[in-house]
C-alpha cells in the first residue's frame, strides 16, 4: 500500500494523479446528487 | 435503559479510554507528547482527522437536520475535498520543512511574534470557549433524554477526556480517535439499517426515497445564487473551501492531528482519505434523518421532540390548553397523512399519471398543515419557558433510537455520540496545551525550559484547559444567549485567520507589521458586516480572507520595507 518511501501515493504514479482522483470523486458525488434530486421529485 | 445497553456503553467507552492511555503509557518527551513521536500511519492520521472534527452535535443534529430541511447541509461539506487537495499540495510541505509544532510557530518565522501571538491568542480564546459548549451540547441534550443531571455528564465526559488526553498526548489522541471513529461508523451505519427496518413492510427503499422526494427532503445540491440562502451549491463550493483551508490548515486541533504523520506522505493521504469519505460520511447522516422523517409519514409523531419541554407547556396555566388543542390537530394530520401518503404511493406504484398529481397534491397540504402546527408548537413551548431551546430537530434522532432501536444498539448508539463528544474534545484540549506552550511559555516566559519539565508544564496546560472546559460548559448551562454568540464567533475568525496564512505563504513581499495591521481591520469589518447584514455566515470567510489579503498588500505598499524575515517563505 505505501509507494509513500519513494515519495508516491499508493495507486497514482504522482501527487497530481491522487489529488486529480478525489476532485473527480467529488465531481461524481455532486453529479450524483443532483440525479438524486431530480429523479425524486 | 436496559443492562445491555449499559455495559455496552460503559464496555466500548473502557475499551477506548484504557487502550489509548496503554498505548502511550511512557512518553518521556515534550516533542513526543506534542507530536505523537512522528510515526502516524496515513489511516491513523485520517481517522483522528475525521474523528476531530465529528462532535456530539454531528451526531445528534444532523440526523435532525435531515429530519427538518432534508439533504441540503451535505452541500456545506463540498468544499472539503478540494481545501484537503490544496492544503496537501501548498499548506503540507511548508509545515514539514519548517518542523514547527504549532501553526502559529510558522508564523514568527515568516513574519514577526506578534503575528504569532495574535493568531495564537485568537485560536486560544476561540476554541477555549468552543471546547466547553463540545461538552456541554450532547450533555445537555443527554441529561434532557436520559433523565441525568447535566452536570453529572458534563463533568463525566470532561473528566474522561482529560485523564487520557493529559497522559498521553497527542499519541493517545490519536489512538483513541481510531476507535472512536470506527465506533461512530460502524454505529451510524447499522443505524441506517435499523432505520430503514422500521419502515413498514409494504413501503421498499425507493418507496420511501419517493415520499422523502416529494415532500422535499432530498433537494440535495441547490444551484441558485442566493447569499442569504445558507446552504447552496455555491456558498459550499466557495464559503464552504474557505471554511475548511482555514479549518483543516490553521486551526492547530487539525494542525496537530497531520503533524504527528511518520512523513508527509502519509499525513498527505490521511487529509486526502478525509477528503474522500467526508461527504458520504455527512450524506449517510443527514439519510438516517431523512428516514426517520419517512418513518414519521406512516407512524404517529409528537408534535415537539423536546418531551420535557413539551410536558412544561402541556402542564402550563398560560399556554396549557392551545398545547393540547395543537397536539390533537397534529394527531389528527398525521393520521391523514398515513392514509394520503398510502394513496400517493399506489397511485405512483400504478402509474395513474393524474391521480398520481391530484394526491400528491393533498399530501403536500396536509405536510404544509403539519409544519404550521410544529411552528406553533414550537412558539407556544417557548412562551411556557422562554429558555426552552425552540430547535426540537436535535431531539429526533435520540429520541427515535431511545424508543425504537432494540436493546444493546441503544447503548452502541449513546456510545457514538459520547465518542464524538470526547474525540473532538481530546483534540481540542492537546491542541490548546500545546499552544500555551510552544507560543507562549516557551517563547516568551521560560525559554529555556529543559525537556522534562516542558512535558510536565504541558500536561498541567492541558488539564488547565480541560478545566476550563469543563467549567465553562457549567456555566454554559445560564447562558443560552453566550452559546450562540461564542459559535457564530468562532466562524467568524475563520476568514482573517486564513488571509494571514495565506499572506504567508502565497505573497512573500508582504511583512509582519503589514499583516499584522490588516488582520485586526479584516477582524473589524468581518464583525462590522455581521452585525449590519443577513449574509449567510459561510461568505464571511471568504471576506475576511480577502479583506486580510488587500489590507495587507495596501499597507505593504506605504510601510517602509523591512528586510525579509524569514527563510520559510521562499
Amino acid at each position: 500500500m505505501d509507494a509513500d518511501a519513494e515519495g508516491r501515493p499508493p495507486f497514482f504514479r504522482t501527487w497530481r494523479g491522487a489529488y486529480a482522483a478525489v476532485l473527480a470523486w467529488l465531481l461524481l458525488t455532486v453529479v450524483a446528487l443532483t440525479w438524486l434530486s431530480r429523479a425524486f421529485r | 435503559m436496559s443492562a445491555l445497553d449499559w455495559l455496552v456503553l460503559s464496555g466500548t467507552l473502557a475499551v477506548i479510554v484504557g487502550y489509548g492511555v496503554w498505548k502511550t503509557r511512557g512518553i518521556r518527551s515534550a516533542a513526543a507528547y506534542l507530536r505523537g513521536g512522528e510515526d502516524g500511519r496515513w489511516y491513523t492520521v485520517g481517522l483522528s482527522i475525521m474523528a476531530t472534527q465529528a462532535s456530539a452535535i454531528t451526531f445528534l443534529s444532523t440526523p435532525g437536520q435531515g429530519f427538518d430541511d432534508g439533504l441540503g447541509f451535505v452541500q456545506f461539506y463540498f468544499g472539503v475535498p478540494i481545501a484537503m487537495v490544496v492544503l496537501s499540495a501548498t499548506i503540507l510541505p511548508i509545515y514539514y520543512r519548517t518542523r514547527v509544532l504549532t501553526a502559529y510557530e510558522y508564523l514568527e518565522q515568516r513574519f514577526d511574534l506578534k503575528t504569532r501571538q495574535l493568531t495564537a491568542l485568537i485560536f486560544l480564546v476561540q476554541r477555549g470557549l468552543g471546547t466547553g459548549i463540545s461538552i456541554y451540547a450532547p450533555a445537555i441534550i443527554l441529561s434532557v433524554v436520559l433523565g441525568w443531571s447535566s452536570l453529572v455528564t458534563t463533568i463525566a465526559i470532561g473528566l474522561l477526556v482529560i485523564a487520557y488526553t493529559v497522559s498521553g498526548g497527542t499519541r493517545a489522541v490519536n489512538q483513541t480517535q481510531q476507535l472512536q471513529m470506527a465506533v461512530m461508523l460502524g454505529g451510524m451505519a447499522l443505524a441506517f439499517v435499523v432505520v430503514a427496518r422500521q419502515l413498514p413492510d409494504s413501503v421498499s427503499f425507493q418507496d420511501a426515497l419517493g415520499v422523502a422526494g416529494a415532500l422535499g427532503k432530498l433537494n440535495a445540491v441547490d444551484y441558485s445564487v442566493k447569499l442569504n440562502t445558507r446552504y447552496t451549491f455555491w456558498s459550499g463550493i466557495t464559503g464552504g473551501t474557505f471554511v475548511a483551508l482555514a479549518y483543516f490548515g490553521t486551526d492547530q486541533s487539525q494542525v496537530q492531528r497531520y503533524l504527528s504523520g511518520e512523513s508527509l506522505g502519509q499525513a498527505r493521504l490521511g487529509l486526502l482519505m478525509n477528503g474522500l469519505l467526508k461527504v458520504p460520511m455527512q450524506l449517510l447522516i443527514l439519510l438516517v434523518g431523512v428516514l426517520v422523517f419517512v418513518f414519521f409519514q406512516f407512524n404517529p409523531s409528537p408534535v415537539f421532540f423536546n418531551g420535557p419541554a413539551l410536558d412544561a407547556a402541556r402542564g402550563s396555566a398560560a399556554v396549557g390548553a392551545q398545547v393540547r388543542e395543537v397536539e390533537a390537530r397534529y394527531a389528527a394530520a398525521t393520521a391523514r397523512k398515513t392514509q394520503v401518503v398510502t394513496a400517493w404511493l399506489d397511485a405512483r406504484r400504478a402509474g395513474a399519471g393524474a391521480d398520481e398529481a391530484a394526491r400528491k397534491a393533498a399530501l403536500l397540504e396536509v405536510d404544509a398543515e403539519q409544519q404550521a402546527l410544529r411552528k406553533d408548537a414550537r412558539k407556544l413551548v417557548q412562551q411556557a419557558d422562554p429558555s426552552a431551546n425552540p430547535k426540537d430537530a436535535d431531539y429526533v434522532f435520540l429520541r427515535f433510537v431511545m424508543e425504537r432501536f432494540p436493546a444493546g444498539l441503544v447503548g452502541l448508539l449513546l456510545a457514538v455520540i459520547l465518542c464524538a463528544a470526547m474525540s473532538a474534545t481530546a483534540s481540542a484540549l492537546s491542541a490548546l496545551g500545546a499552544t500555551t506552550m510552544v507560543d507562549f511559555y516557551k517563547r516568551s516566559v521560560n525559554p529555556a525550559v529543559d525537556d522534562a519539565k516542558a512535558l510536565r508544564a504541558t500536561r498541567w496546560f492541558t488539564a488547565a484547559w480541560g478545566l476550563v472546559a469543563i467549567g465553562f460548559a457549567v456555566v454554559a448551562s445560564r447562558l443560552d444567549n453566550l452559546i450562540q454568540a461564542v459559535n457564530i464567533l468562532g466562524s467568524l475568525f475563520y476568514g482573517p485567520m486564513l488571509g494571514v496564512f495565506m499572506v504567508g505563504f502565497f505573497l512573500t513581499r508582504v511583512r509582519g507589521t503589514a499583516v499584522f495591521w490588516a488582520t485586526l481591520v479584516a477582524q473589524a469589518l468581518v464583525l462590522a458586516a455581521f452585525a449590519v447584514s443577513d449574509i449567510g455566515f459561510l461568505w464571511f470567510n471568504v471576506i475576511g480572507c480577502a479583506a486580510v489579503v488587500v489590507v495587507a498588500l495596501g499597507l505593504q505598499a506605504v510601510l517602509p520595507n523591512a528586510p525579509p524575515s524569514s527563510p520559510a517563505a521562499a
